[in-house]
């Protein structure tokens, strides 16, 4: 039933979502909504300065007003281990003897309601004594800088955190030797970059700065915690509830068996919700006064706990002078803020992705990834790319112009084709791409303008998504046929409760309305290691297979049983099995009959680990292939986004039409970076932590013109040959846009967003656009 | 960001309104201001004293060769209002275009300019058109010109027991305007609002939300408009969405397309 001829009814469908109804009915279920008996309100108390020791901490008035039960400091937590971080265990629940940002958590009031831990965290005085701060990389990096962190953590003993960030070549990733503010290091080089660079008929070199991001999502973070005798139960706004259960399980010594983790749905994420959040100081808050624990932040709140690191890249690319690339050398430094979270990952990720799915005969890439005096930064969307190929992919046509051929061309000569690495070592890539420039070439050339203020500009990108590949997936077969699978994949918004209900429908070929899809509570679904890097319709996709496969194996056995006949005399038919004895016995009639009762129910098993199929890291290649074009008012420098032309190479689409939303909303995503999103730090403290300044795209800035094409190819190792979508098309957008700038302007920006001063200096000045 | 406690008052009559009014009891009408001022913790009131139960604030009217609008009228409403479309479409077309769909079917006029926030459309258009504000307070009641009651940044010309009643715009058949701004976040970054005498050719041009308070010059005629000389006589606010210098540019092109617009109205 695996051939896919068989019931494209229900794959390769576009489905009403599963969540659509309740979502826009307001029915639908989050975090914020869920309250548990007797629970207390928890209102951090927030460092207002950059770097300061922290001299006393005096919650005497705080406690004296009505209904506060409880203010906790990091004195409170001796005997739990007071931090986290999956990579780098760097990061307090509450500030340990000194903060590092401005909006650190330094204290935790426990409440009987929001307004009363609200006040009384008004009244919690902390005496600092103010140190040096380092607010940016340049400060960070410079001789005898103050130090945000004296001392070495933990690292991951992961070798599969080695595994996502290099290929084979000369790799190494690692913390620096020495103390200073580099938390992370990452050099991956092949060939002789010297010698090459010697060889080239042309060098070319610039030099990008990509912004600082907030991954704005509506739902802020939020958490309700038990902690108990029992164990600890969280329900939190996490992406990843697994990955947040082992850093819980550290924190208080608990096997994993005993800490509950669930998510509902969730209000946006865009990997500002992968990894630990705020599920530790709600449930720090919930040990010590052992009563449950609702924490709520807000915008602001949201803001200071997790952005996106911004990067300086400078690129050195030599090519033939028929424009083949012989060897590019990248320098990139990223802020990553007062704690490692994932940003040791972006940073190799970036890294990887900044030169692009090209053919580069000689490479050396060195990245370092900061700690400064600012809030810590994470994962978005696109983890890293959009960093990498903004420098990649404008030193690329920068180098076109120079040699004289169009940006079509340089890329039509150095793409790599099917099946040929761009990291050696690794999978090969698993996609047409040139096919898919093309697709977009021919979208802009028809509806191309000839009139001034006007450009065009393409980018592409290959990430290498899926991460890495642990997944697990659980169906069980009812006595009336009905089905509920079971996956700790969230469901964030992406549509994957829709289509892991397609693809059982399919393999167990019952109606989709007799699926149901549990997911994301660590007691009761099964093991997944991420909701992230594209890979829930690929890799749980797998999973779900398999299990399906797994459930109707163990019907047939029943069925054998209970016909008394042979075990390949069974066959697999829609909804149940074929029988000498019967032509059809539904699920229901096998499972009832072996339990002898009308009970029972029949679990199928999937697993995916790194072994066949997803034995070559990545997964798949994730493809981003955006074109737009811009008209450019060089009155007032406003860009106006016209056209937006984007391919998804998705292998398979088992829901074309969220295939499609997923690369709307990420290439919109991605004009916000490319031309309004920028958080500003104005001395310690962010100039525009709200949705009022630092501006998002909205309904009216999504282009007139849309072409969402889908490539579907079958070339990918997941169910009937799909590839993951939703982080891909965000990925060259910002590239692209900035071309389009330069086509239209004449002159070659050099950092987003492409704000209008910027434009208007860009277009007004000599030189370039830099600040 | 929590809401601090307070008292609700809900007077249905001027005189309780005002009777109700003190340093620690202020008025509320949408409350997008007022609201968000006591979450950031700016302000505590002891009560909010809502206005919009009062009828004298309410609704649109011509009286007189004026138009009067209640202090309470809503963006939404005057975008819609029959009467303001016919007689004064500049000022329907200002209100479509106040800020998020939100903040225009809470907010009111007389909140806007009691708000005195720089960044504001409404009083840069009420200014050119020479409109004057109500003020009454249980003690008495008094008139001043827009421009006037509008003294500095969120700072308005008002006493604490003190309503804004009305907003009165006088009409002038022969006159004609057009209003142009450039925004990229919720407010305006510059607001230009032209309106003329088409009778005598005089008119006056506004400059609003680039500097503390609106900017505004008499002219003989279109002619006579000094452009260079007007965006050298702002005094822009540098924030996240321009500097000084990119500010007064701004002002010069639209102050332009402010000129061009009135020359296609009608
Ligand atoms: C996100 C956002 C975007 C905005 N964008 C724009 C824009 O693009 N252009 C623009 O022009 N404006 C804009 N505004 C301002 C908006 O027009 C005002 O917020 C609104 O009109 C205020 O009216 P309100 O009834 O809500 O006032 P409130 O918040 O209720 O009150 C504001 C102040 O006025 C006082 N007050 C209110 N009514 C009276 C009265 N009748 N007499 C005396 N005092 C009174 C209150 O005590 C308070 O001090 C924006 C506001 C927001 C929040």
């Amino acid at each position: 039933m695996s051939d896919p001829s068989a019931r494209e009814d229900v794959i390769g469908q576009s489905v009403i979502r599963r969540d659509l109804l309740e979502k826009v009915t307001g029915a639908a279920e989050y975090t914020v909504d869920i309250t548990m008996p007797g629970a207390l309100h928890a209102k951090i108390v927030r460092s207002d300065r950059a770097h300061a020791r922290i001299l006393d901490i005096d919650a005497r008035e705080a406690l004296t007003l009505p209904g506060v039960v409880s203010v906790i400091t990091s004195d409170d937590l001796r005997g739990l281990y007071p931090r986290f971080g999956h990579i780098i265990a760097d990061h307090c629940i509450l500030a340990i003897d000194k903060v590092r940002y401005y909006g650190e958590p330094v204290a935790l009031v426990l409440a009987e309601t929001v307004h009363e831990a609200a006040d009384a965290a008004e009244l919690v005085r902390v005496t600092y004594e103010d140190l040096a701060a380092v607010l940016d990389a340049d400060q960070a990096l410079a001789p005898g800088a103050p130090l945000v962190h004296e001392q070495r953590y933990a690292s991951s003993d992961d070798d599969s955190f080695r595994l996502l960030t290099g290929g084979k070549g000369k790799v190494a990733t690692e913390a620096a030797a020495e103390l200073s503010n580099v938390a992370h290091q990452v050099t991956l080089e092949w060939g002789d970059a010297d010698a090459a660079l010697r060889e080239a008929d042309i060098v070319v070199e610039s030099e990008v700065h990509f912004p600082m991001l907030y991954a704005y999502a509506m739902e802020p973070y939020n958490a309700v915690a038990s902690y108990s005798a029992d164990g600890l139960t969280v329900i939190s706004t996490a992406q990843h509830p697994y990955m947040v259960r082992d850093d819980l399980a550290r924190i208080f010594d608990l096997p994993l068996s005993r800490v509950r983790v669930r998510a509902p749905y969730l209000g946006g994420g865009y990997g500002s919700k992968s990894y630990t959040k705020v599920e530790p100081l709600a449930a720090v808050g919930s040990w010590v006064a052992r009563r449950p624990v609702k924490l709520v932040l807000d915008v602001e709140e949201s803001i200071y706990t997790t952005r996106a690191d911004p990067a300086d890249v400078k690129i050195t690319s030599g090519f033939t002078k028929d424009g083949r690339i012989l060897v590019r050398v990248i320098d990139m430094v990223m802020d990553s803020g007062a704690y490692a979270d994932n940003s040791p990952l972006v940073l190799a990720k970036a890294l990887n992705r900044s030169f692009g799915p090209y053919r580069v005969p000689t490479l050396r890439a060195t990245g370092r990834s900061l700690y400064t005096n600012t809030a810590p930064a994470s994962s978005y969307r696109g983890f890293g790319a959009p960093q990498g190929a903004l420098a990649g992919e404008t030193n690329l046509d920068q180098a076109a112009d120079r040699l004289g051929i169009t940006s079509a061309d340089i890329r039509r000569l150095n793409l790599v084709d099917r099946d040929e690495e761009i990291l050696p070592g690794k999978r090969g890539l698993d996609a047409d791409i040139k096919a898919d420039l093309e697709m977009v070439l021919a979208s802009l050339n028809r509806d191309a303008k000839d009139v001034a203020g006007y450009g065009v500009g393409f980018a592409c990108t290959a990430s290498d998504a899926g991460a890495y590949p642990v997944s697990t997936a659980q169906v069980r077969v009812q006595t009336d046929g009905s089905v509920t699978v079971l996956s700790g994949s969230t469901e964030m918004g992406q549509g994957s409760r829709s289509a892991l209900a397609q693809i059982a429908s399919h393999e167990l070929g019952i109606d989709m309305s007799r699926v149901q899809v549990v997911q994301s509570d660590t007691a009761i679904t099964p093991y997944e290691r991420t909701t992230g890097a594209s890979r829930t319709t690929t890799l749980v996709g797998l999973a779900l297979q398999r299990a399906c496969e797994d459930a109707r194996k163990r019907v047939r056995e029943m069925a054998a049983e209970i016909m008394a006949c042979d075990g390949d005399e069974v066959t697999d038919v829609p909804g149940g099995v074929s029988t000498p004895g019967q032509a059809f016995l539904s699920y229901g009639d096998v499972i009832k009959a072996w339990f002898g009762a009308a009970a029972g129910e029949v679990t199928g098993v999937g697993l995916v680990r790194r072994e066949g199929v997803t034995e070559k890291m990545p997964p798949f290649w994730e493809i981003g292939m955006v074109g737009v074009a811009v008209q450019v008012d060089s009155d007032t420098g406003v860009v106006t986004v016209d056209q937006l032309v984007t391919v998804a190479d998705v292998g398979f689409a088992i829901n074309p039409q969220a295939v499609e939303a997923q690369d709307l909303g990420a290439a919109t995503q991605g004009l916000g970076m490319a031309l309004y999103e920028e958080l500003v730090y104005d001395g310690a403290q962010l100039a525009n932590a709200n949705v009022v300044d630092y501006r998002v795209p909205r309904a009216t800035d999504v282009p007139a013109k849309l072409d969402l094409m889908i490539a579907q190819r079958r070339d990918g190792v997941g169910p009937y040959g799909a590839k993951g979508a939703g982080e891909g098309t965000l990925n060259p957008v910002g590239a692209a846009v900035a071309a389009a700038v330069a086509r239209a302007t004449g002159k070659w920006p050099d950092r987003l967003p492409l704000t209008p001063e910027r434009v208007w200096t860009l277009i007004s000045d000599s030189g370039s656009a830099k600040e | 960001m929590t809401l601090p406690d307070f008292a609700l008052a809900r007077p249905d009559t001027l005189e309780e309104a005002l009777a109700l009014l003190g340093d620690d009891q202020v008025p509320y009408c949408g409350g997008t201001e007022l609201l968000l001022a006591m979450k950031v913790g700016l302000q505590r009131p002891e009560t909010l004293v809502d206005v919009k139960r009062v009828p004298e604030l309410r609704g649109v009217r011509s009286s007189h060769g004026e138009l009067v609008i209640g202090g309470a009228s809503t963006h939404d409403d005057l975008s819609r209002d029959a009467l303001v479309r016919e007689v004064l479409p500049l000022l329907a077309e200002v209100e479509a275009h106040v800020g998020n769909a939100r903040v225009r079917v809470q907010g009111s006029i007389g909140g806007n300019l009691c708000f005195a926030e720089p960044k504001s459309d409404v009083a840069t258009t009420l200014i050119a058109l020479d409109a004057s504000v109500t003020l009454q307070s249980s003690s008495g009641r008094r008139t001043l010109l827009v421009r006037d009651f509008i003294v500095g940044p969120y700072y308005a010309d008002k006493e604490p027991g003190e309503l804004l009643i009305d907003v009165r715009i006088p009409l002038v058949a022969t006159r004609r305007g057009a209003y142009v701004k450039f925004q990229v976040t919720e407010r305006p970054t510059v607001g230009v609002a032209v309106v003329q005498d088409t009778e005598t050719g005089a008119c006056r041009v506004v400059v609003g939300a680039v500097g503390e308070i609106p900017v505004w010059r008499d002219w003989a005629s279109v002619a006579d408009i000094d452009v260079e000389e007007l965006s050298s006589a702002v005094d822009p606010v540098e924030d996240l969405t321009g500097s000084e210098r990119y500010k007064r540019h701004l002002t010069a092109v639209f102050v332009r397309r402010a000129l061009r617009d009135l020359e296609r109205s009608s």
